[in-house]
């Protein structure tokens, strides 16, 4: 279990990090959401020890993190970087025996994932001489090969393709089954939507929302209302943030206790009603609404 | 795992993925052939200097002449050969043609081409009256042995105060040689240490890194892996350069190893202690830019050490006791310069080797523990340079 508490920093006049606090169950996998610039890279960063902060601590399995539990953890920074002019396996390795591994656990682990990531037969290529998509792939292995037990992946679905997006989540998901734990951040929260079981979401350098995604979504007071009368979009009265969709249906966002009954008598009396949907908020709703308010 | 062990596989990534580079590869071959090229080109431009001295013979010549010339030449400490001319227009034609140094004509002439060598001139003087006094005697009706008692050389020493030894100037223009070189490794691996810093800066494998290790370790095992790469370097051009003075074919009058062996202990040893010092200060102002462009700047610092260091160590050469060069052999941003040039001038006194030696080992030890700070402080900072100061506050917060 990996516990964020109370963590504050500042960068002279920037706060970055304003009391945030997040906690992960083994096995789960929990995505990090926030706007730009709200301290995720840096949370993920004082998990590394690479940013010491002001006050507050991050605790593992109930203990304190020091290096030796760190040599368990594998990141993915938010800035992509290798050794361009080394060849892909043996910088893998060269990484995984930092993290702790024998010169034969690092060749073998390493050799597993270049498999499971499609690249068993550019091993001894250089960095430099792979596509981008690949050097991705390439970043991802150096965070999974050490067999960590805690995965903090920055933005790991920016730059892939659908299929690469499918075959990360997949991977995720596996990982998680192993009894891995994960902690991404991503800006795509229907992808977060898909992967995740767990979110946290960060505003301002504090932690506005978090929870299972389940339960937050029940939890929140709002409710999301479809409505299309006559293929027409149609706006009850007094609802706040309506969207209308490409398929001409009206999305709103309206109070859990909002009288139903009532507006769907309405909306009939307008016409044939073909779409009415009163369900629990999605994740961009509660972003939204956590993040704006 | 332990920090050394990761320090360890630091330093081999650093010195494996470099001693394999085309660059390195090139330049060493570079200044290996180079170096391996001057023994000959020495060869041949002093190679007759131990050729026989040609003495020509011509007309009619005193009985005994040719051994009074070899014992004189002995006498002398000469090589010479005989060569027979004939008459004198052909002794004339072989000093025009260079193919005789001297000629004795019809045994009353001594001829030289246009100077006249003392040295020969009495070389050939001295056999003459040898060999016509000796026919003198023999016709008085002295014995052969009487003769050559007569003529036997007395025996005399010859002395100088002091001795002109061959390898006191070998000595010298090795421990010259050996001055430049330090420099030049010094400020080339110190070079590479800043690069390497930045390079892993700017393509942001740093952070990759800094998830397992903590800052000091990168900063050490960049610097001991690039130290052992110019000690490789350091190793072979001393090699290269043993091979090229046998070319030279210096081994026959001297003992090169006994005059290599401590000059190159001796750079090897203050290149270590110098290589450090600058070594982490190199890291350090490296860490302070995120891109090669800006490293120039940053540079200065370290390249406005060493150069003076430089020039001292070769005034000291001329002059190991002036008052400069005895301070700053044991100053510690000099003393690997210096220092050096002073011991195998003989002048250095040995607290004062000390005190360079403990001195530098005490900088490099506090230049780890700042430049490690500063290094710490700056490598998660990119954009524009870096303040040493800010950086070394940002690793307090």
């Amino acid at each position: 279990m990996l516990q964020l508490i109370d963590l504050k920093k500042r960068f002279g006049d920037v706060v970055a990090l304003d009391g945030a606090g997040f906690t992960v169950d083994r096995g789960r996998i929990l995505g990090f959401l926030g706007p730009n610039g709200a301290g995720k890279t840096t949370a993920m960063r004082v998990v590394f020890g690479l940013v010491r902060p002001d006050s507050g601590t991050v605790s593992w399995n109930g203990g304190t993190v020091g290096l030796q539990q760190r040599l368990r953890f594998g990141y993915m920074p938010e800035e992509r970087g290798l050794y361009p002019k080394m060849k892909i396996r043996d910088q893998l390795i060269h990484l995984s025996r930092l993290s702790g591994m024998t010169k034969k656990e690092a060749g073998a682990a390493v050799d597993h994932w270049l498999g499971v990531l499609g690249l068993s037969d550019r091993g001894s290529a250089k960095l430099e001489d792979l596509s981008h998509g690949n050097q991705q792939r390439v970043q991802l292995a150096a965070a999974l090969a050490p067999n960590p037990e805690l995965l903090i992946l920055d933005e790991p679905f920016a730059g892939l393709d659908p299929i690469g997006v499918a075959a990360l989540s997949r991977t995720l998901r596996e990982l998680a089954l192993g009894g891995v734990t994960v902690v991404f951040s991503s800006h795509q929260l229907d992808l977060v939507e898909d992967v995740c079981e767990d979110v946290a979401i960060i505003n301002e350098g504090r932690v506005v929302l978090s929870g299972s995604l389940e339960e937050i979504r029940n939890r929140s007071s709002k409710r999301r209302l479809t409505i299309d009368v006559d293929g027409q979009p149609w706006i009850p009265m007094g609802a706040a943030d309506t969207v209308v969709d490409a398929q001409g249906r009206s999305h709103c966002i309206v109070e859990g206790d909002a009288p139903i009954a009532n507006l769907l008598a309405q909306a009939s009396a307008a016409g044939t009603v073909n779409t009415f949907m009163f369900e629990p908020p999605r994740l961009t709703d509660l972003f939204r609404e956590a993040v704006e308010s | 795992m332990n920090a050394w062990r990761q320090v360890a596989l630091l330093a081999k990534r650093e010195f494996t993925e470099r001693v394999k580079s085309k660059p390195f590869l090139i330049t060493m071959s570079i200044l290996v052939v180079g170096i391996l090229a001057v023994g000959p080109i020495v060869n041949l431009l002093s190679g007759d200097e131990d050729e026989a001295t040609m003495i020509g013979l011509a007309g009619p010549e005193p009985p005994g002449i040719e051994q009074a010339l070899q014992e004189q030449a002995g006498a002398f400490e000469m090589t010479i050969e005989i060569e027979r001319l004939g008459d004198a227009a052909s002794a004339e034609q072989a000093l025009t043609d260079g193919v005789v140094a001297v000629a004795l004509v019809d045994g009353t002439e001594i001829v030289f081409h246009t100077d006249v060598s003392s040295r020969l001139s009495t070389l050939v003087r001295g056999a003459l009256t040898t060999a016509v006094k000796s026919a003198t005697l023999t016709e008085l009706g002295l014995s052969e042995a009487e003769v050559g008692a007569i003529f036997q050389p007395v025996p005399v020493e010859v002395v100088t105060l002091e001795v002109d030894d061959p390898e006191e100037e070998a000595k010298r223009v090795a421990a010259f040689a050996g001055t430049i070189v330090l420099y030049i490794s010094i400020l080339m691996f110190g070079q590479f240490v800043a690069m390497g810093t930045v390079e892993e800066k700017q393509n942001r494998v740093v952070e990759v890194i800094l998830a397992r290790v903590r800052p000091w370790q990168i900063l050490v095992g960049k610097v001991i892996g690039i130290g052992l790469l110019g000690l490789l370097q350091l190793l072979v051009l001393a090699g290269a350069a043993y091979l090229s003075a046998q070319l030279a074919g210096l081994g026959a009058d001297i003992d090169l190893a006994s005059i290599g062996l401590p000059i190159i202990a001796g750079v090897v040893f203050w290149f270590i202690l110098g290589y450090a010092f600058y070594a982490f200060l190199y890291a350090a102002v490296g860490s302070t830019v995120s891109r090669q462009e800006d490293l120039q700047g940053a540079m200065m610092l370290p390249i406005a050490l060493i150069l003076p260091g430089y020039f001292i160590a070769l005034f000291a050469a001329e002059n190991p006791d002036g008052v400069v060069p005895v301070i700053a052999s044991m100053m510690p941003p000099w003393a690997p310069f210096v220092m050096p040039v002073r011991i195998a001038d003989g002048a250095a006194l040995p607290w004062e080797i000390a005190v360079a030696v403990i001195g530098t080992a005490a900088a490099v030890v506090a230049l780890v523990w700042i430049g490690s700070r500063v290094y710490a402080g700056a490598l998660l900072r990119t954009g524009g340079r870096i303040k040493i100061r800010e950086a070394w506050r940002a690793a307090v917060d």
